[in-house]
């Protein structure tokens, strides 16, 4: 091939790879949504649950055609970036990926500290972001008008933990309270401190710890030297099976163990087997809830698929994060708002979100001025025979609590 | 007077822990002068090795320690026969930046293959205890203060007792004179290096049992083992079991005592402190260049 030949070539392949990129960017308009998550790092296993959740709505959507607008269906397709459980990387890619990448949306990652960073980033530029798993009360008591929470405030998240002593026989009258003192898992501490003040609790000690911590034991220890009824736990995963790790090893069974985050991910279960048994946990959904959409189904099919797709049930985290990116195609379809999503579309989805009151397999999802949402009861679970059961509140219990924890030995 | 003897326990128990996965960091700075940013993910290797182990084939975990040793020792000396010797006899930052490479490696590595979730393995004995007259002994960690003791005491006799331990410690006091006696350097440091490596691996199969393990739990490991080598002297192989005593008591007492987030901040001012007094450990029979 002579050069002429070579040049003819290299401009037909030039054309080509042109009338191509053209060809996706015309032929097949995509919703471009966005978010940065913990994928790695101390919240690396927490992170990939919301991931999970947002691929299984985006898969659900998209195996229907994708969001349907005035009649026309575009699909979502989703990138996600690793914050490596560090509040500044989330800000940074959240940024990166409202100014680099163009996306037409965002969505919020896993983790009250992360989720503060990537969401003030995300009030800057205009764009709504849900959250399915940041619930500090800090979020909301910033007067931002872009951020959303389909989970209540962290303090309140604890209360079922707490007002399930009205149903315990007899009524344990002490309480301790530890946490590790990161943003979500202190202020779950101070909720359980304000519910045991209203169920006439007496807080023997109260101590928060860095998450970071290695060794459990000595500290448990002095909790255990104060023999409370009750330990409360402000935690996530990470620090729920270290808790009872050392509980079992310094021999400490006190009447009831309640975590604020922990109990609910599968991996709990599977890790500590039997020593999960009688463990409580927070939670904000639950499988057997009377709620359904049009999207996901009832709660117990979100359930079902869910673990037909993962092997596993999904948490209420990941319930949590389904809902809120459903939440955003309500408003978009409502809105007809089609891709590329410009700036004043973002500031219309924002105001149709604060009007939004939405029934979900999840709930209902209604956000208040601050963004959390209003209208989600606090469930307690157990775990039960190496299942997480609902045993508080009554409306929405499927057993009745086991209480008191039987002691290691005798398990 | 319970609380605090409880508290004791746990700390020299805590003591034998960190004593159990230092003494292989203070053993290959001894010999090489490498101080190795790797060195947590051979306890996270170890420690993985126990798991799978015991999730696929219900071995107990105390029956993995021997593989653990031998798998962990073909891989410290291959990656010092093959990596390390090559940065070897270089200034201390090329060792430090190939460390730091080596440990990116394998803790990304280990993430992708293994995914991030927390693991941690439980056996029908997890967690069992002797109560003495109201003192609580958690029976892995004694099994692991044992294990400190057998180690340090093993790696002595190694040392003091062997050929080969000989020809090691002739290479750590004057590399030029022992190869001029023909002693093989190379094959000297990447054995040193393997019977590091496997040392720190079986601490990390007895740790799978009462820690919590994922793929990126290293860097604090190393971090913990360089504060207990500077404490007990760097190099001084028994001061890995000071160093990690004195810690350990430190940090027990101090969580009991006072509060678990100061038990952190004291462990850093205690490594200041030893690095501005005493830089050759609280014996003062470290290495100090």
């Amino acid at each position: 091939m002579g050069l002429k030949g070579r040049v003819c070539s290299r401009t037909i392949l030039l054309c080509l790879l042109i009338a191509w990129t053209h060809g996706i960017a015309l032929g097949e308009q995509k919703f471009r949504i966005g978010y940065a998550d913990p994928l790695t790092g101390t919240f690396g296993r927490d992170g990939n649950l919301v991931k999970d959740a947002y691929n299984f709505w985006a898969e659900l959507v998209n195996a229907k055609g994708g969001i349907e607008v005035k009649g026309k269906k575009y699909p979502v397709e989703l990138t996600v970036i690793d914050d490596k459980s560090t509040a500044a990387e989330n800000a940074r890619f959240t940024e990166k990926l409202i100014t680099e990448d163009k996306v037409d949306l965002i969505l919020g990652g896993f983790g009250s500290d992360s989720v503060f960073a990537g969401s003030a980033v995300a009030e800057k530029y205009k764009y709504p972001l849900v959250s399915g798993a940041a619930s500090s009360d800090k979020l909301f008591a910033r007067g931002f008008k872009y951020y959303f929470s389909t989970l209540g405030k962290a303090t309140e998240e604890v209360r079922g933990c707490v007002d399930i002593v009205q149903i315990l026989s007899p009524k344990p009258k002490t309480g301790a309270i530890i946490g590790s003192d990161i943003l979500f898992t202190s202020l779950a501490a101070e909720g359980y401190r304000k519910y045991a003040a209203q169920n006439g609790i007496e807080i023997l000690h109260f101590e928060l710890f860095p998450i970071t911590l290695q060794d459990y034991n000595s500290m448990l220890v002095k909790v255990k030297q104060k023999n409370p009824d009750v330990l409360f736990v402000g935690s996530h995963l990470m620090v729920a099976m270290k808790t009872i790790k050392g509980m079992k090893e310094i021999d400490f069974t006190p009447k009831m163990v309640t975590f604020s985050y922990g109990p609910t991910v599968p991996d709990f279960i599977k890790s500590l087997g039997k020593d999960a048994e009688y463990v409580v946990g927070a939670s904000e959904w639950a499988p057997n809830l009377p709620y359904r959409d049009p999207l996901f189904g009832t709660a117990r099919q979100f359930n079902e698929n869910y673990f037909k797709k993962y092997g596993r049930n999904p948490d209420y985290v990941e319930a949590a994060s389904a809902a809120g990116a459903y939440a955003i195609q309500v408003a978009i379809e409502k809105l007809g708002i089609t891709p590329p999503v410009k700036e004043e579309d973002r500031v219309r989805i924002m105001e149709e979100l604060h009007r939004q009151s939405l029934t979900t397999f999840y709930g209902v999802v209604k956000f208040g001025a601050g963004g959390a949402n209003e209208a989600h009861p606090p469930v307690a679970v157990q775990v039960q025979n190496g299942k997480l059961v609902n045993v508080y509140p009554k409306e929405v219990a499927e057993a009745a609590p086991w209480y008191p924890m039987k002691p290691w030995k005798k398990r | 007077m319970l609380l605090f003897l409880q508290s004791l326990i746990n700390g020299i128990l805590l003591g034998g822990i960190y004593a159990s996965y230092s003494a292989g960091f203070s053993l290959i700075f001894g010999v090489m002068g490498v101080i190795n940013i790797f060195h947590g993910e051979m306890v996270m290797l170890g420690a993985f090795l126990t798991y799978w182990i015991f999730t696929l084939f219900h071995i107990d975990p105390f029956l993995t320690v021997p593989l653990s040793f031998f798998s962990l020792f073909i891989f410290g000396y291959l990656v010092q026969r093959f990596v390390i010797n090559r940065v070897v006899e270089a200034p201390p930052m090329n060792s430090y930046i190939l460390t730091f490479g080596i440990h990116l490696i394998v803790a990304y590595t280990a993430l992708w293959i293994w995914t991030a979730d927390f693991r941690t393995v439980t056996t029908s004995y997890s967690g069992m205890n002797a109560n003495m007259g109201g003192i609580v002994i958690p029976y892995a960690r004694l099994a692991t203060f044992v294990l400190a003791l057998i180690v340090v005491a093993g790696v002595y006799f190694l040392l003091y007792r062997t050929e080969i331990g000989r020809a090691i410690q002739a290479t750590a006091q004057d590399k030029e004179i022992a190869r001029l006696m023909g002693v093989n350097i190379r094959q000297i440091y990447a054995i040193t290096f393997g019977v590091g490596a496997a040392i720190t691996g079986i601490a990390g199969s007895l740790i799978s049992t009462y820690f919590i393990i994922f793929p990126q739990m290293g860097l604090s490991y190393t971090i913990i083992a360089f504060c207990v080598v500077v404490l007990g002297g760097m190099g001084y192989i028994p001061g890995a079991l000071y160093g990690g005593l004195i810690l350990g008591v430190v940090q027990s007492l101090t969580a009991t005592y006072l509060n678990a987030g100061l038990s952190g901040a004291l462990t850093f001012i205690l490594l200041f402190i030893m690095l501005v007094l005493r830089p050759a450990g609280i014996l003062g029979k470290g290495i100090v260049e």
